[in-house]
């Protein structure tokens, strides 16, 4: 009975709503929390009058941008996927794969970046500079592994027919959350690389 | 049933023993309020802002009496009057009445100025002109003192007589400091390792001794004599034993004083103790 | 997933009384974890206050058991392991998981006709994740070196390596973290359960005051847990990485360093609201309390609301009067000063409902009932003396010192546990299918009040007197020798508070076993909790409520003899 997909139980609107608002309120509390990691941010750099400051080893710019580029196509890719997954359209696996293919990309590059600055001298230890930046980094590489595990889940949903137009809210609340970390991202390159 | 036949019920009679000891307790501690301020109050105020906070303090403490007491009237009266029994009916009001409303409103404003702005005004003008109103540093009055805190320790440094920090005739102390009476005392603080606190009872003052950059405070005392120095921020496990002495002497005592143990200093110097060699530039 | 199905009942011992994702269960688990850590974090209060009694005296009973190594004696280090433990476990696993946990958990379903929690299983993983948290905090205290010494605040420089070696502190922040991981999941549960569950007729106006506290709190601890979360991986990145977030350059070498201050921010962004986090589901509770034993109208219900929702909002701007020594600039520190103090408006307007609320009632003087009352005498003590504390000329001389100790105690401590009290005592009889005895419960309340108000304002004595806290021993310092009189009072207060709650240990374990059959709504009141049948079945209502009428329609003129009605009947017309 259950391999027809018309056939699949649907899920009840209501719920849908439920789960996307505790979403929303899970990612208000959560950018509190990489807000407070912000405010630290600005806090030391206010400390000082140089900033970065002078003689240390920077992080690698083009590395860092390579990362960006890759975990915006990510995001492009898993909002696609979802908008064809809502409607049945064809490409919905494929275009998610895509996105969490392109996330894994992203931690590759993430690692290496960390590994440069390692190798060039610049260490956790080094002082304020290189505490926030390996700091705030962990932090979000640390929740990108969690969300790329949920990416994986919801690759392996999709394929065993369990997730599809029939069932789409929890796709569709990792996507909002990957989003998320997207934008975390993009605030943290912003202030270590451009501003 | 024989009316005039006592009962007595151990739980009731407990209940309303304790209660009245409770009633009791509030009373005595009321009247007794002066005989506690002389016995355990802080000891009469030694600076010229002291008495500022001793007068605010019992403006607050007269304001805080009173709206306490109204609460516990308030709690009182019905605890007594309005107990359950058979028949009594409670009234039925939502408190939704425009009297109502306009009732809460005055009270609010009335706890808004009778609480909050009074002390509030009272509070800044102190602030403006004692603890905020800081002493200039150029002016030949002001006696200027560089505080290191450490665990569990505090030094000062003083200029001694050529008026500038780390020169060898600074005069280093530690858990003494030595200040001449009726002259603005400039502070300013660090520490060496993890954050302390400043704490003088009878000067009334108090100020954060933090690790990475230098707070400033000041105070004049008027009275002569030895006052103590407390730490007022848990520091490691010695906290409790961090205390100085704060010696205030007569100008005049004071010259003698200070004459001598820079001369002292400046013989005693050593070149290659880089441990006695802090000192930062004054900050205001 | 959500809470509106009725699913068959789990049979396994496992899944219904350990994993279970039933709202009531975990409401059980969280009372059971917050009592046990309230009598660790009780009795370590107890060898705080027998050590300022007694410096360096040996603890009686317990002291060879847990002081062995100094023959009984509680040496400084161990002074400062114990009050700073007591601190965080009475904050975190002992009040925190009682009124948000436990009555959360209870009231929230039961009282807005849900089935259970919207997000059942997350709601049964914030219970474990707690328990987490609760382990690893009492793991801290057998590691070598002990315990964390840094105070619950956790200020560096002192909470980093400079300050204290071993792994005490990093597994203290863990905990911390841990522990707020829970709380966020908590209030995300509730915020939806509330926005979302609500049986239908019940307008936002028609829920009852304790499900405001609750959701007010369950804001505070979505957007303020984070933060200080956040600030633990920092302070544990420092001392487990060596990162410099805290540590200023002059003491580690480095480029640029960090500033201890920042800690001091963070810390007070979320410590401020955590205060209300604790007092708001007691307010909330007080205020529905008060109606029910007063059998009248909550008085100006809506304003009540405004007034929670006011001191929400503010509770988040003010956090800056914890700093006024620190060296905030002058205009921080007054604009700091003049919001805290405008927190006193809506404070004065909640007091001023419940005492209107009791004003020419029908007073039933439950044991709940005195304990509601009791959180008016003592937050009405604790919050006015804020005035002293908020003011910064005053606060200058009073910061730190025992008069922010009695402070403190009063407002987060005393009044959230009056809450407790009073909500355990009312609950009960539904929790448990049993009640309490009622007599232990007044016996308890009049034994608890009385030695509370002497310890702790004797505290504000030697708080003016000038004793500053966090002393191993007052009578070191020529100043305090003095008040060490007050030391003696305080802590003879406190044994006896301390001996009156076997009182209620015992009325609550008796009870639980052995006492008289609840009947379904022996208070008489009209909430929907009270509509379904003692013990609640699993799924709580057999049908989903009609709710017809607001929480708090007592002695209505139309209503006859009968001085309720039920949230589910309407009013005569």
């Amino acid at each position: 009975m259950a391999t027809l997909t018309a056939e699949l139980p649907r899920e009840d609107p209501k719920a849908r709503v439920n789960s996307t608002l505790g979403m929303i309120f899970f990612i208000g509390s959560w950018s509190m929390a990489f807000g407070t990691l912000y405010l630290s941010f600005l806090i030391l750099r206010d400390r000082v009058d140089i900033w970065p400051p002078e003689g240390i080893v920077l992080p690698n710019f083009a590395l860092a941008t390579a990362g960006t580029v890759v975990l915006l196509a990510s995001s492009a890719a898993i909002h696609a996927a979802v908008r064809r997954g809502r409607t049945g359209a064809p490409g919905f696996a494929s275009l998610w794969c895509a996105g969490l293919l392109l996330g894994l990309a992203f931690g590759v590059a993430q690692t290496w970046l960390w590994y440069d600055l390692l190798a060039a001298g610049g260490a956790p230890q080094s002082g304020g500079y290189q505490s926030l930046f390996f700091g705030l980094t962990w932090v979000h590489a640390a929740h990108v592994a969690l969300a790329l595990i949920a990416l994986m889940w919801i690759q392996y949903g999709i394929r065993t027919g369990r997730y599809g137009p029939h069932r789409i809210s929890t796709v569709q609340n990792t996507a909002m959350f990957w989003h998320f970390m997207d934008v975390v991202w993009v605030v943290l390159y912003l202030s270590f690389f451009v501003f | 049933m024989n009316a005039l036949r006592l009962s007595f019920n151990p739980a009731k009679t407990l209940t309303r023993v304790l209660a009245s000891s409770f009633a009791l307790f509030l009373f005595s501690a009321g009247v007794s309020a002066q005989d506690v301020v002389n016995r355990w109050g802080p000891t009469p105020s030694a600076s010229s802002y002291g008495d500022d906070f001793d007068d605010l303090f019992w403006l607050i403490t007269a304001l805080v009496s009173v709206s306490f007491a109204l609460v516990v009237i308030l709690l009182v009266v019905p605890l007594i009057r309005d107990r359950a029994r058979p028949g009594k009916k409670a009234s039925y009001d939502h408190g939704t009445s425009l009297h109502d409303k306009r009732f809460t409103a005055c009270v609010s404003i009335i706890v808004f100025v009778v609480l909050d702005a009074w002390v509030l005004v009272i509070a800044m003008e102190d602030l403006q002109t004692g603890f905020w109103n800081y002493p200039n540093p150029d002016n030949a009055a002001t006696y200027k003192v560089e505080v290191l805190g450490q665990q569990w320790a505090w030094n000062f440094r003083a200029t001694g007589l050529d008026g500038e920090f780390g020169t060898p005739d600074d005069i280093l102390t530690t858990n003494t400091l030595t200040v001449p009476k009726d002259r603005p005392i400039s502070m300013n603080f660090t520490s060496k390792d993890v954050i302390h606190s400043f704490f003088l009872p009878d000067m009334r003052t108090k100020r954060d001794v933090n690790p990475g950059s230098v707070n400033i405070a000041w105070f004049e005392p008027v009275i002569a004599g030895d006052f103590d120095i407390l730490c007022a921020e848990l520091c490691g496990f010695a906290h409790y034993q961090m205390y100085g002495k704060l010696h205030v002497l007569e100008q005049d005592v004071f010259d003698t004083w200070e004459k001598e143990a820079s001369l002292m200093a400046q013989a005693a110097y050593d070149k290659n103790d880089t441990e006695a060699h802090w000192a930062w530039e004054w900050q205001e | 997933m959500s809470g509106d199905h009725i699913h068959a009942e789990p049979t396994s011992f496992w899944k219904k009384h350990v994993f279970s994702v039933d709202h009531k269960v975990i409401a059980k688990q969280f009372m059971w974890f917050g009592l046990l850590w309230l009598l660790i974090g009780g009795l370590m209060a107890m060898m705080i206050r027998w050590q300022l009694a007694n410096p360096g005296m040996p603890v009686p009973l317990l002291g060879n058991l847990l002081f062995s190594r100094t023959d009984g004696v509680i040496d400084p280090a161990t002074y400062n392991m114990l009050f700073t433990m007591h601190g965080t476990i009475m904050i975190f696993l002992g009040l925190t998981p009682i009124l948000i946990g436990a009555f959360g958990n209870w009231c929230i379903p039961l009282m807005i006709g849900a089935r259970d929690m919207i997000f059942p299983l997350l709601n049964m993983l914030s219970f474990w994740t707690v328990v987490l948290g609760g382990l690893v905090g009492l793991y801290s205290m057998f590691v070598p070196l002990g315990a964390t010494e840094a105070g619950w605040t956790g200020y560096p420089t002192l909470s980093t390596t400079v300050g204290t070696q071993g792994s005490g502190e990093t597994l203290w922040a863990l905990a911390v973290f841990l522990i707020g991981l829970s709380s966020i999941m908590g209030g995300i549960n509730y915020i939806t359960t509330i926005i979302r569950l609500r049986a239908p007729g019940m307008g936002w106006m028609d829920m009852p005051l304790t499900i405001w506290g609750m959701l007010f709190t369950a804001v505070l601890n979505v957007l303020f847990l984070p933060v200080i979360g956040s600030a633990m991986l920092l302070l544990i990145m420092d001392r487990v990485f060596g990162t410099t977030f805290f540590v200023p350059a002059s003491i580690m070498s480095g480029a640029s360093g960090g500033d201890p201050i920042l800690y001091q921010h963070l810390f007070w962004i979320f410590g401020h609201p955590e205060v209300y986090i604790l007092i708001l589901p007691a307010w909330g509770l007080v205020s529905d309390l008060l109606s029910f034993f007063a059998r009248k109208p909550a008085f100006g219900y809506k304003v009540t609301v405004g007034a929670m929702f006011a001191v929400t909002l503010l509770s988040a701007v003010v956090y800056g009067h914890h700093m006024f020594t620190t060296g905030l600039s002058a205009m921080l520190g007054e604009s700091f000063m003049l919001l805290t103090m405008i927190i006193s408006v809506p404070g004065e307007i909640l007091f001023f409902n419940w005492l209107h609320t009791i004003w020419r009632g029908s007073l039933r003087l439950t044991s709940a009932m005195l304990f509601s009352m009791g959180v008016i005498f003592v937050f009405g003590l604790g919050g006015l003396t804020g005035l002293y504390l908020a003011t910064i000329s005053t606060d200058i001389f009073l910061h730190d010192t025992y008069f922010v100790v009695g402070h403190f105690h009063l407002t987060m401590a005393a009044s959230s546990l009056f809450g407790a009290f009073a909500a355990i005592y009312f609950f009960f009889p539904k929790m448990f299918g049993r009640m309490m005895s009622e007599r232990l419960g007044k016996i308890h309340f009049w034994t608890t009040i009385i030695p509370l108000t002497v310890v702790f304002c004797t505290m504000f004595i030697s708080g003016y007197g000038g004793m500053p806290r966090r002393y191993y021993d007052h009578t070191s310092a020529s100043y305090l020798a003095p008040l060490q009189h007050l030391n003696v009072i305080t802590t003879t207060a406190a044994f006896i508070l301390g001996a009156a709650q076997l009182i209620f240990a015992w009325n609550f374990v008796r009870s639980r076993w052995w006492g008289a059959k609840a009947p379904d709504n022996p208070w008489e009141v009209g909430t929907l909790d009270w509509t379904t049948p003692t013990p609640v079945p699993h799924y709580n209502f057999k049908e989903i409520p009609v709710v017809h009428t607001g929480p708090h329609e007592f002695s209505h003129p139309k209503l006859g003899d009968r001085d309720w009605i039920s949230q589910t009947d309407k009013l005569p017309a």
